[in-house]
């Protein structure tokens, strides 16, 4: 086990390469440069010239990549100009916001998306199952920027149930409470989508698995039905949702993009939405590969799990 | 079983966390009283007067730093500040500033002439030891300064190259405002996140993405700000900005979108609104297509109706624009200049004489930026107007900092036209670097419209040179007069800042400056 | 085309989907020459209307522009670039997929290293950058988004394929000397057809939903024009003051998007081949019962009888009578054969007795099963689970599939000692060892260990029969245990049920196509044909004297010692589809007897001695 997370942990290093690549080719594209980003309406050629020299942004691409490459093999991955502050620093702050709130989100899709599939399964053709099946396609065809707003004015400007936007109180304690109220509507709203699919794909693979021939005979055992359906057939089935959640992970981290913009939430989504549109390529840079690096190291996790949950298939 | 029983128990979790947060919510939805919390458009950039460029982070800076002089409650006109007062040698290029005794950094060191000369010497010296805490990018601000001299450890002099009107008042924009040798020495580069000036706030801390806090100086030479302290909060989403103002989250909000006015006109809040230097206009590709027609160029600022634009698509939060000055440079304003009147009838006359019926045009629209207001529902209006008097408009829109890639170099070969807005301190600023025939791109300037008329460039040459305002102000005027008529632009709009704040906010007023003066403001 | 309808239409929700989608297309395509006013023209003055208050029924937006027509003309665009968007990510990714699964190895390395790239880039972003480079613009919007969907098709195409590029038809085009681009495009695309349409209708949705975020981050459509992703952009302004401009466009967003994926779920049901008999259904715990009347008086001596059952399968409109009044008897220490060609009803049976009939579509529309005086077809489920595997218990066909493949045999039997028995770890770990020994697996304590991958098919089934000892059961019913089963490996099994039936004085129902296996350890045999039973008795009485033509044509098929299996396809035809049954004999089509009266009533099971009943008209008398 331990070889085979070695080898999917070094056959990564290629991808983030890759991705590093094709994130400096992409900020190459677009046009547009630092200099611009900051002189705004002052931008003229001899000062964006200037500036880009004092930025040291005058050097070729190739070139400036593979300083980048060199430094960040030494562990430094550069200061961003537009924030002024190191990279790595503000990509941990800001990853580490992302994290609490994709985290929490995706705990929460996964608990509910199953849970509600493998009811949905369980009560096939009954009210529950349209029911459920009603409301998790509503969820997947709500725009989330959409939710998260009407979510705030009801349960935030209406009810003043939860705080508007930020993630932690501007004045007073730091608690978990204090969290909890802030990631509640984030959360929620992010999950909705994740929900909706995970909720649709548990139900299909539970509804594949309660027609296995071991279903029938767990019943024919005298197992009870909770038994049957959330051990024998649930587990059988997490086989393949497994993957679904891995992919769903993703889908979850992109989303917060959009979640991170209507709640203010301090995380590297809208860091790295601003630092495109700021031309800021050290932190686009380092952002992105961070967060594909998690991207991967979470799927190299799935793996492992469906790796212990099914014996059948051998590292 | 054990899932089942593993999300009974997650449910019950969550309930009573639910539960938790909803008690303690209760409690703190309301902002503590003698702190002040601001809702700002976005992160700062950094909190160092020399390095940064937008607007919104000149909110923060000019409550954390003093100038060397300032402008005047209410107006663009220059006052004393850490300055007493000062001396500009008849030729206009020697300026000996007397500065005020006794005031200490936030870091406890000294006011003093050495300090200001270092301030300025980081700026343009490339061989200062600190001018590596750079980049700086408004500079060129100060590009007419040859030499700083500390006559005395109270007395500083500026010699400059030449006579240059808006010294002045380039000393009382945020670029001019004097930092802490000592806290750059010990900073470095990272003095943009530990700032230190003379201001009537200090730096308290700053969260990324959360919150800037800058706690009240008792010790400043105007005497102590009433607030205990400032939480400048960045809200980017102007949707949720406008929830938390709702919500009671912040006590102030600027840049308030026309949209959500009307939210606000009801008790417990107040609305701010003050005319700034700013105007709003497009750009005339006036070397080639049809535009190189002034005929057409002048239908164009007929077709538009402007009236509409100002009162429905931005609710009155800006004013129909004359002219390239805006009116709140009151002094170099031309009053008697009407706006081109809406008058589709009068536009198709001028373009079938110019026989530019139905010529296709092409659009730079942008989608947001540094006072560019509603950019795209603008444009589309605009894009509406012309189609009505036969020109056909393509719309192509870009994002802040493509479109400007895009518009500086020059429209020739791209655009007809292209939205632009500036927010200047000084009558002289936009004219000169956008209108003037050495203001082309290839010249380095931001005439991106290829508009040449020598009349105009020497008028401008002169209002630069000339060190007697009523002298300047006539040569604006006689400026204006010509730029109109040419019209390498259409004059669409000045934009009215505005701010909403809390009933619990009081003695708070918009500057013209569109800068953020938070001392005598209370809160309870 | 046709048939795809009406599989289609059989799920409700995807035909109103499909309904609800082709009026849109419809009023999308229409939209030009509809009454509305132009889209574009701009009333400042009338901004915000809200709806119902103007002659614009939508109200207007921003700039005064009619609602109603924006949103006719944003459908249309928005419809146009969905499709063409989920078109172009169809076309690489599935490229893609394919190359990838069909070259495998160092191609299929390459590609999906680059697809990980892809994945592993918030596709957000992706597609914001992708915009920012390529310029403005709905067409460039509708590439990023095309570009971030591309790892998404080539993920499950290249999966499809893969799975098949090891089938026989691929290797045996090969081996023909096709050309590889000639197999991809002649064997491998039509067969990953179905899943590229699938994944393509699941994504027309999301692609209008990422067109419409991409909008919210300021990069979509130019204006004037309208999409329904910009319409939302443009009206989020004034969300908190005017929510319903949002709510349009929002609306049609939910309603295509909805519509879409109830009719993706339909054209994924459709086309899956395992779904054209049904409705992926999962059954329910018991067999459905239908139209019941109670049966009173059941004889309490009696251990096991069936009576009259009748079980029939409800699909669609159609209605399959599997089991059509059967009646059987265990005994005691005996063994009970049913015997008949798939098809026959014999495992509908078997498995109605326990209410183990997948339904939907089984029901069981008549009959009783007398287990000791308590009628097990109306018991509760309570007591119905209780008996399960406990008093009763079954063996099944496929000794692999019928056990859990993540359970290891211990944990499987322990459960089901638990199931029925309070007893502690220690002790049950002790029994279910000591079932392992009895059904005479070596070394039980490592076997236990195992997974059921890990074991040999005789294993396997070993360990099933353990499994239905585990509460020392009266009754086994055995469903073909042993045709999944090589001979040598048959015969041991078969002689571990006789050992059963001799030690433990138990009752099995033994269910069989071979009369081979019946001659080994039945002491009664029920022939089945087409939901009844023809033939009823002693089996040694049957087996020599068979007296039903049926019958005597199976035994003909019974292999003789040595000479390996001969099929029952030798008897010429085949069994009836039970779902159109007419009167008569139903064995009359391909019996050499039949004479007219055998076609026009229905023929009773008589005794044709003490022992032996016979449903024909013409019995083989054997004195």
């Amino acid at each position: 086990m331990l070889g085979y997370i070695l080898k999917r942990l070094l056959s990564a290093i290629p991808v983030l390469l890759g991705i590093s690549i094709i994130v400096f080719l992409i900020m190459a594209m677009i046009p547009g440069d630092p200099a611009t980003a900051i002189l705004g309406s002052y931008a003229t050629p001899e000062n964006v010239e200037k500036l880009n020299r004092d930025l040291g942004l005058d050097k070729p691409l190739f070139k400036r990549y593979f300083i980048w490459l060199g430094n960040i093999l030494q562990g430094d991955f550069g200061r961003s100009y537009s924030l002024n502050k190191n990279v790595i620093d503000e990509v941990i702050e800001r990853f580490g916001a992302t994290l609490i709130l994709a985290g929490t989100s995706f705990i929460m899709c996964s608990l509910i998306g199953i849970c509600a599939g493998v009811l949905s399964s369980a009560k096939q053709f009954k009210l529950t199952d349209k029911l459920i099946t009603f409301i998790v396609l509503l969820g997947i065809s709500i725009p989330s920027f959409f939710l998260g707003m009407m979510m705030i004015l009801l349960f935030a400007v209406h009810l003043r149930w939860f705080p508007v936007s930020g993630m932690w109180p501007i004045y007073g304690a730091r608690d978990l409470t204090a969290l909890i109220s802030h990631l509640a509507l984030p959360a929620s709203a992010l999950a909705v989508v994740a929900t909706g699919v995970i909720a649709r794909l548990s139900r299909s693979a539970m509804l594949e698995i309660l027609r296995q021939d071991f279903i029938r005979t767990a019943r024919a055992k005298g197992l009870d039905e909770k038994t049957v359906i959330w051990r024998h057939a649930l587990r059988a089935a997490m086989v393949s949702i497994l993957p679904i959640l891995g992919i769903q992970a993703g889908f979850v981290l992109s989303g917060a993009v959009y979640i991170e913009m209507v709640f203010q939430w301090p995380g590297v989504g809208r860091m790295l939405v601003d630092a495109i549109l700021k031309r800021d390529i050290l932190l686009v840079q380092g952002g992105v590969v961070f967060v594909a690096a998690c991207y991967v190291i979470f799927n190299i996790a799935v793996d492992v799990a469906q790796h212990l949950l099914d014996p059948r298939i051998k590292a | 079983m054990a899932l089942l029983d593993y999300t009974r128990r997650a449910m019950l979790a969550a309930g009573t966390a639910t539960a938790i947060a909803l008690s303690a919510i209760s409690l703190s939805a309301q902002t503590p009283d003698d702190v002040l919390v601001v809702g700002q458009i976005a992160e700062p950039k950094a909190l160092d007067p020399a390095a940064v460029t937008a607007v919104n982070d000149f909110r923060i800076l000019m409550n954390l730093y003093d100038g060397l002089v300032r402008y005047k409650d209410g107006t663009l006109e220059v006052e004393p500040a850490l300055a007493t007062s000062w001396d500009i040698s008849d030729d206009g290029t020697v300026y000996t500033f007397s500065l005020r005794q006794d005031v200490k950094f936030h870091d406890g060191s000294d006011f003093n002439a050495d300090a200001v000369k270092f301030n300025f010497d980081r700026m343009l010296d490339e061989a200062h030891p600190y001018h590596n805490t750079g980049p700086f990018p408004l500079s060129f601000f100060f590009s007419a300064i040859v030499s700083v001299e500390v006559v005395d450890s109270m007395t500083v002099k500026f010699t400059l190259n030449a006579p240059y009107a808006p010294f002045l008042s380039n000393l009382a924009y945020p670029t001019g405002l004097i930092v802490s040798p000592d806290a750059v020495a010990k900073h470095g580069t990272d003095f943009g996140r530990n700032p230190s000036g003379t201001g009537a706030f200090k730096f308290g801390e700053w969260r990324s993405n959360e919150a800037v806090v800058v706690e009240a100086n008792s010790g400043h030479w105007e005497g102590a700000p009433k607030l205990q302290a400032v939480v400048f909060r960045p809200i980017t989403d102007a949707n949720t900005r406008t929830a938390e103002m709702l919500a009671g989250g912040i006590d102030m909000m600027v840049e308030v979108p026309p949209v959500a006015l009307s939210k606000f006109q009801g008790d417990g809040y107040t609305l701010h609104e003050q005319a700034g230097p700013h105007v709003w206009f497009l750009i005339l590709n006036a070397k080639e297509g049809p535009f190189s027609d002034v005929r057409v160029r002048q239908a164009a600022n007929y077709a538009i109706n402007k009236e509409a634009i100002v009162n429905d698509v931005l609710e009155g939060t800006a004013a129909v624009a004359a002219g390239p000055t805006p009116p709140a440079f009151a002094w170099a304003y031309n009053n008697s200049l009407e706006p081109y009147p809406y008058n589709p009838d009068k536009a198709r006359q001028l373009i079938s004489e110019a026989g530019a019926d139905g010529a296709e045009l092409t659009f730079y629209v942008t989608e947001g930026g540094s006072g560019m207001l509603d950019p795209v529902a603008m444009g589309t209006a605009i894009q509406a107007d012309l189609q009505a008097v036969g020109l056909k408009v393509n719309i192509e829109t870009y994002e802040w900092n493509t479109f400007l890639g895009e518009v500086n170099p020059g429209l020739e070969g791209k655009a007809d036209m292209a939205e632009m807005a500036w927010m200047t301190n000084d009558p002289d600023t936009l004219p000169f670097l956008a209108l003037r025939t050495e203001a082309w791109p290839d010249k380095g300037g931001f005439n991106s419209g290829y508009y040449s008329n020598s009349k105009v460039d020497e008028l401008l040459e002169a209002a630069r040179a000339s060190t007697d305002q009523n002298e300047r102000a006539r040569l604006y005027k006689d400026m204006q007069t010509i730029v109109q008529e040419d019209a390498p632009w259409v004059f669409v709009a000045n934009w009215k800042q505005n701010a909403v704040t809390s009933d619990r906010v009081s003695s708070f007023s918009l500057q013209p400056s569109f800068f953020l003066l938070l001392n005598n403001v209370d809160k309870n | 085309m046709i048939g795809f309808i009406k599989l289609l239409s059989r799920n409700r929700l995807s035909l109103a989907g499909l309904v609800v989608i082709i009026l849109v297309i419809f009023t999308a395509l229409i939209t030009p020459i509809l009454p509305i006013s132009d889209p574009d023209v701009i009333d400042t003055k009338n901004r915000f209307k809200t709806p119902f208050t103007t002659d614009a029924l939508l109200g207007t937006d921003h700039l005064g522009r009619d609602l109603m027509s924006r949103l006719l003309w944003g459908t249309r665009l928005s419809l146009a670039v969905g499709f063409c968007a989920a078109c172009i990510a169809a076309l690489i990714g599935s490229a893609l997929g394919i190359i990838a699964g069909f070259y495998a190895s160092r191609v299929d390395n390459i590609i999906m290293r680059g697809i990980d790239m892809l994945m592993a880039f918030p596709y957000i972003l992706l597609a914001l950058a992708i915009v920012a480079a390529l310029g403005p613009g709905l067409f460039n919007a509708l590439i990023a988004v095309a570009i971030v969907n591309i790892p998404f098709f080539a993920r499950n195409i290249r999966g499809v394929t893969l799975g098949i590029t090891h089938k026989e038809y691929i290797d045996a085009a090969r081996l023909s000397g096709m050309t590889d681009t000639r197999i991809i495009i002649t064997e491998v695309l039509p067969n990953v057809f179905p899943v590229i349409v699938i994944a393509m209708s699941t994504t027309v949705g999301w692609m209008i939903l990422e067109t419409a975020g991409l909008s919210f981050l300021g990069l979509g459509s130019q204006p004037p024009q309208a999409d329904l992703g910009s319409m939302l952009g443009e009206a989020r302004a004034a969300l908190i003051t005017s929510p319903y401009t949002s709510v349009v466009p929002g609306a049609m967003i939910l309603i295509i998007v909805m519509a879409i994926n109830l009719l993706g779920d339909g054209i994924r049901d459709a086309l899956d081949p395992r779904l054209k008999s049904g409705v992926l259904s999962s059954p329910r715990p018991r067999t459905l019962v239908a139209n019941y009347n109670e049966a009173k008086n059941l004889d309490r001596s009696e251990l096991l009888s069936v009576s009259k059952l009748r079980t029939q399968f409800h699909i669609g409109k159609q209605n399959y009578k599997a089991v059509d009044g059967v009646s059987i008897y265990a005994k005691k220490g005996a063994c009970l054969g049913i015997i008949g060609e798939s098809g026959s009803g014999k495992s509908v049976t078997a498995l109605s007795i326990m209410g183990l009939v997948s339904s939907p579509p089984g029901i069981i529309t008549g009959g009783y099963v007398n287990y000791k005086g308590s009628n097990l077809i109306h018991t509760n489920d309570q007591e119905l689970q209780s008996l399960r595997g406990n008093k009763i218990s079954y063996v099944f066909q496929d000794p692999l599939s019928s056990l859990h493949p993540l359970y290891t045999v211990q944990k499987q039997l322990e459960e089901a000692i638990k199931a029925h028995q309070p007893v502690s770890q220690e002790e049950v770990y002790q029994r279910s060892i000591e079932l392992l020994k009895s059904v005479r697996i070596p070394n039980p304590e490592q076997r236990a260990k195992d997974y059921p991958h890990q074991l040999s098919g005789g294993m396997r089934q070993r360990v099933n029969i353990a499994m239905a000892l585990a509460n020392d059961p009266e009754i086994i019913i055995a469903d073909e245990p042993t045709t999944a089963l090589d001979v040598t490996v048959q015969a041991q099994i078969l002689s571990l049920f006789r050992e059963l039936t001799r030690e433990r004085g138990l009752a099995i129902i033994f269910i069989t196509h071979d009369f081979g296996v019946v001659s080994q350890i039945c002491d009664e045999v029920a022939v089945m044909y087409a939901g009844k039973i023809v033939e009823y008795g002693p089996s040694e009485m049957i087996l020599n004297h068979p007296a039903h033509p049926y019958t005597s044509r199976l035994i003909g098929c019974v292999p003789e010692l040595g000479k390996g299996k001969r099929e029952l396809a030798s008897i010429d035809g085949l069994p009836p589809m039970v779902d159109r049954l007419g009167h008569g004999c139903a064995f009359a089509p391909r019996c050499e007897k039949t004479i007219s009266e055998c076609l026009n009533n229905d023929i009773k099971l008589k005794n044709i001695n003490a022992n032996t009943q016979v449903r024909c008209l013409k019995p083989e008398i054997h004195l």
